[in-house]
């Protein structure tokens, strides 16, 4: 299944390649690279400003308690200077030179906000795109190597999420992008392009995934038992040792590899049975290992297919079916969305087909892209609906332990037992019961006596 | 139904949709409508092939029968009988929550093709005494992309019947085979003098004695005449009564008096079976859940072991209503050795011991504490342990009238506590096989 994988990495790493090319050439023009480096320092900037402002206020309204309403003027500059400028270089916005009156800095205050605040905002979008455009990378990286469904879903979000944020903006490229009601030009205008390359893209990786996850849990499988079966192995040779009297070393594998692989020894370490003295001490754990062992040993040897079987081996699927079905699912997967889309966004075969009236026919909400709504709704409910009644029918219960009936029989007989013998003990004791009355009428017998003495004491 | 990365989907479809509305921006409707439509579009055909009717599991394990503390392995079939392929299935083969999993996993997942069957094995550690079900098995059928899903459960469940520990017999033979069997585990034959083939010694002769006994060799080297003796083995029959009341079930689950009863009850079987002595068992509470005559046959140990593993502690101890029951059907002198907490009102008892010493028979009560097994006085606050000697003390008292009244029949009490409970059964036996007692 690796091959398989690998070939379907490429091919999403091609997508994705294509997909952040696309988007990076709708956006040509709006990419300025000195935009995160602008954004960043008006940012540092805006805040420079306001923390000194506070500062400022601050340490004035507390001076002026003892100086009878002084200001510090030149004191707060020369701390300013000597302490905040120097070592964290955090000059007000507009001040130039170190700063020698700390008036001058609240002269503009109000219009250096407004400006370093619509500053920012300039520059936000454009260094939002290239956020999101180092997150999509990110996230891709990330989709390669751990074969995470969450990882390629932020991959995809991370770059439409740059056309989003340009969709604020009311750029110009988008003013050409409308629904094609001709299927060829549909299909191959650029804003289709570009969908379908993301679309492709999140359906190869998909796939990538599934290739991966489908063939992975036998290999794991695999290698836990590796792992179980050398720390058991491990562990019983460990009780030799100890049973002969030699010392044991622990190595730091055995604790990580060995003795954490499975609960079962894990839980005879935590009773401090492998690998200490006092190990022996606890026979019953001891034991427990050992009979494991000769267990999964006669398993072992006795069976050939038992340790495919722990394994599970044969499950790993065959490539050739893999392959088939992945190309068979996506291409018809991906012919049906495409169809289906076009249908729903080109409102004139409908309209055509229902003959709507002239009010709605030649109302401005068709050419709208809301008009997807009217018929997205019902078709996507259809589906769902149609799955909820294939499902409901064929539903069946697998009932492959005793049939409901064999096995009420069965309870219904065991309770009937009970009940008997219940009956018979309550029978049985009215009768003692009788008898015991009737002994008393004839005399006292020697145990009850006896009983009677014992209990007077 | 649809996964939660599905859902996933369907939240960045709307979303994207309604961005689209929002800025009348035709690429993000459409990419909206792309992912809704990609998320249904495949939901009925999925729901087509999902069709668990097509899916067969079957479990089989090595044995069915198992003592507890084994190991048990258990391979799981899953067959596509159907036509059509999975795309992605996992099987989950649920077991007891008591019992542990020691090799392999009991998960699978994987893709399977029509008319194909995946196997998988894993290994299980049998915990406690008791019946047992293997199973549901649990299978989630997914598509490949994650996005829809379906589960169901197939309610093939195997039955294992977990005998109690064997743990302590094996314990005895292990310090048997070590020669440390100590002041535990000493085997006493009950011998008497006369017939029987081993040899004994030799005696002076008497008259009456047959000629033939007479040993000319030693009459010869002694000067006077003397008779070769040989001594016969007899062996004694024992019934162990098992309370199982509610009572006995008191405490922590592999500390109960029940369950140390039991361990008493399988190591007492086996001996006497080892002693070619007759051992029979009888479980009861306010009825007579079982009853295993005492025996030789091969199978015994295992219809007892049976008996015992079925034991559960519910109800109250109708003492009468059990020695009523095991008297009718036992004809030879009985040692009955009862395993009883003597937490009901004594009067039964007495009832029940005047039956058993009435047929003849003998009996003794090996009587576990309740207060030693339940929860252990050190972990008691102030308040609480005050409580707790309090109630002891009263149990205590109530217990030696008990033993009182019964001493007067012949019958002894020994009280036990979690340590000294299979010492004690091995002791008693040992002192009824010095003593003859109930010798067939």
């Amino acid at each position: 299944m690796k091959a398989v994988t690998w070939v379907l990495r490429v091919l999403s790493f091609v997508m994705f390649l294509i997909m952040a090319y696309t988007v990076y050439s709708f956006l040509s023009g709006y990419w300025d690279w000195d935009a995160p480096y602008i954004f960043i320092v008006t940012v540092f900037r805006l805040l420079s400003f306001v923390v000194f402002f506070v500062a400022v206020l601050i340490v004035n309204g507390l001076a002026a308690i003892f100086t009878g309403g002084q200001s510090l003027n030149s004191l707060l500059s020369g701390l300013y200077n000597t302490l905040i400028l120097r070592m964290w270089y955090l000059q007000p916005y507009a001040i130039s030179n170190p700063v020698t009156d700390v008036n001058e800095v609240f002269i503009s205050f109000v219009g250096n906000v407004i400006s370093m605040a619509f500053q920012v905002y300039e520059s936000a979008f454009t260094f939002l795109y290239f956020l999101f455009a180092a997150l999509g990378i990110a996230f891709f990286l990330q989709s390669l190597v751990r074969m995470e469904h969450k990882y390629v879903g932020g991959a995809f979000l991370s770059i439409q999420a740059i056309l989003i944020v340009a969709a604020f903006r009311e750029l110009s490229f988008y003013e050409n992008l409308v629904f094609e009601t001709d299927f060829i030009l549909f299909v191959t205008s650029p804003l289709q392009i570009l969908v379908l390359v993301s679309f492709a893209y999140l359906e190869i990786s998909y796939q990538m995934i599934y290739s991966d996850s489908v063939g992975k849990p036998v290999e794991e499988r695999e290698d836990t038992l590796k792992k179980q079966l050398l720390a058991l192995r491990t562990a019983t040779r460990k009780q030799d040792a100890i049973e002969r009297g030699e010392a044991v070393s622990h190595s730091a594998m055995s604790r990580t590899t060995g003795a954490t692989a499975f609960s079962f020894l894990r839980e005879a370490i935590e009773r401090k049975v492998v690998g200490s003295k006092s190990a022996l001490e606890n026979l019953d754990a001891v034991s427990d290992v050992r009979r494991l062992q000769i267990f999964v040993d006669e398993l072992l040897d006795g069976d050939p297919n038992a340790k495919n079987e722990l394994t599970a081996r044969a499950a790993a699927p065959s490539k050739g079916y893999v392959v088939l079905s992945t190309v068979m699912g996506s291409a018809i997967r991906f012919l049906a969305v495409i169809a289906l889309s076009f249908l729903l966004m080109s409102p004139n075969i409908f309209v055509q087909l229902l003959s709507l009236p002239p009010g709605i026919e030649n109302s401005v909400e068709l050419l709208q892209p809301e008009i997807v709504l009217l018929f997205l709704v019902p078709t996507t409910l259809t589906f769902v609906f149609l799955a909820m009644i294939i499902s409901w029918i064929t539903k069946r219960e697998e009932a492959i332990r005793l049939s409901g009936e064999e096995e009420k029989t069965l309870k219904e007989k065991s309770e009937g037992e009970i009940k008997r013998k219940r009956e018979e003990a309550a029978k049985a004791r009215r009768a003692r019961e009788k008898a015991r009355k009737k002994g008393r009428e004839d005399g006292e017998d020697e145990w009850d006596r006896a009983l009677e003495e014992t209990y007077k004491r | 139904m649809i996964t939660e990365r599905g859902f996933v989907v369907v939240f960045a479809g709307v979303l994207l949709l309604t961005s689209g509305f929002a800025f009348s921006n035709y690429y993000l409707t459409v990419l909206g409508v792309y992912l809704i439509v990609g998320l249904v579009v495949t939901l009925p055909l999925f729901a087509t092939t999902a069709n668990i009717s097509g899916i067969e599991v079957d479990r089989n394990v090595d044995k069915v029968k198992v003592f507890s503390g084994d190991f048990l392995r258990i391979r799981v079939t899953i067959r596509n009988k159907s036509r059509r392929h999975f795309d992605f299935i996992e099987v989950w083969d649920r077991y007891p929550e008591t019992w542990i999993l020691a090799i392999g996993e009991n998960f699978m997942a994987s893709r399977i093709e029509p008319g194909s069957s995946i196997t998988f094995s894993y290994i299980l550690q049998a915990k406690n005494r008791g019946r047992y079900y293997l199973g549901p098995t649990e299978v989630v059928m997914r598509d490949r992309l994650g996005l829809h899903y379906y589960t169901r459960t197939l309610e093939a469940e195997t039955e294992i019947l977990v005998y109690p520990t064997w743990k302590d017999v094996r314990r005895m033979e292990s310090l048997g085979k070590q020669r440390q069997l100590g002041l535990m585990f000493g085997a006493h034959r009950t011998r008497v003098v006369g017939m029987g083939t081993d040899f004994a010694g030799f005696r002076a002769y008497t008259p009456g004695d047959a000629f033939r006994k007479i040993d000319w060799k030693t009459s010869a080297k002694r000067g006077n005449l003397m008779v070769k003796q040989y001594e016969m083995e007899k062996n004694v029959q024992i019934v162990c009564m098992i309370d199982t009341s509610g009572s006995m079930g008191n405490g922590y689950p592999d500390n109960t008096k029940l369950e140390y009863a039991i361990r008493a009850a399988v190591l007492l079987t086996y001996m006497g079976l080892e002693r070619k002595d007759l051992i029979g068992t009888c479980v009861f509470s306010d009825i007579v859940h079982s009853y295993i005559r005492p025996s030789l046959k091969p199978n015994h140990m295992y219809d007892v072991l049976e008996a015992l593993a079925m034991a559960e502690p519910t109800g109250w101890s109708d003492y009468e209503n059990a020695v009523s029951h095991v008297i009718e059907k036992t004809r030879k002198r009985t040692l009955f050795i009862f395993l009883t907490d003597l937490e009901e009102s004594p009067a039964p008892l007495l009832n029940a011991m005047k039956t058993v010493v009435a047929n003849g028979h003998r009996a003794q009560v090996i009587s576990p504490f309740g207060p030693w097994f339940e929860a252990p006085v050190g972990q008691f606050g102030p308040v609480e342990k005050v409580l707790a000697e309090a109630v002891s003390e009263e149990l205590w008292e109530r217990r030696k009238k008990i033993a009182r009244a019964l001493a007067r029949f012949g019958i002894e009490v020994v009280n036990v506590g979690p340590e000294d409970f299979l010492p004690t059964i091995i002791r008693q036996y040992n002192l009824a096989k010095q003593r003859g007692v109930a010798l067939f």
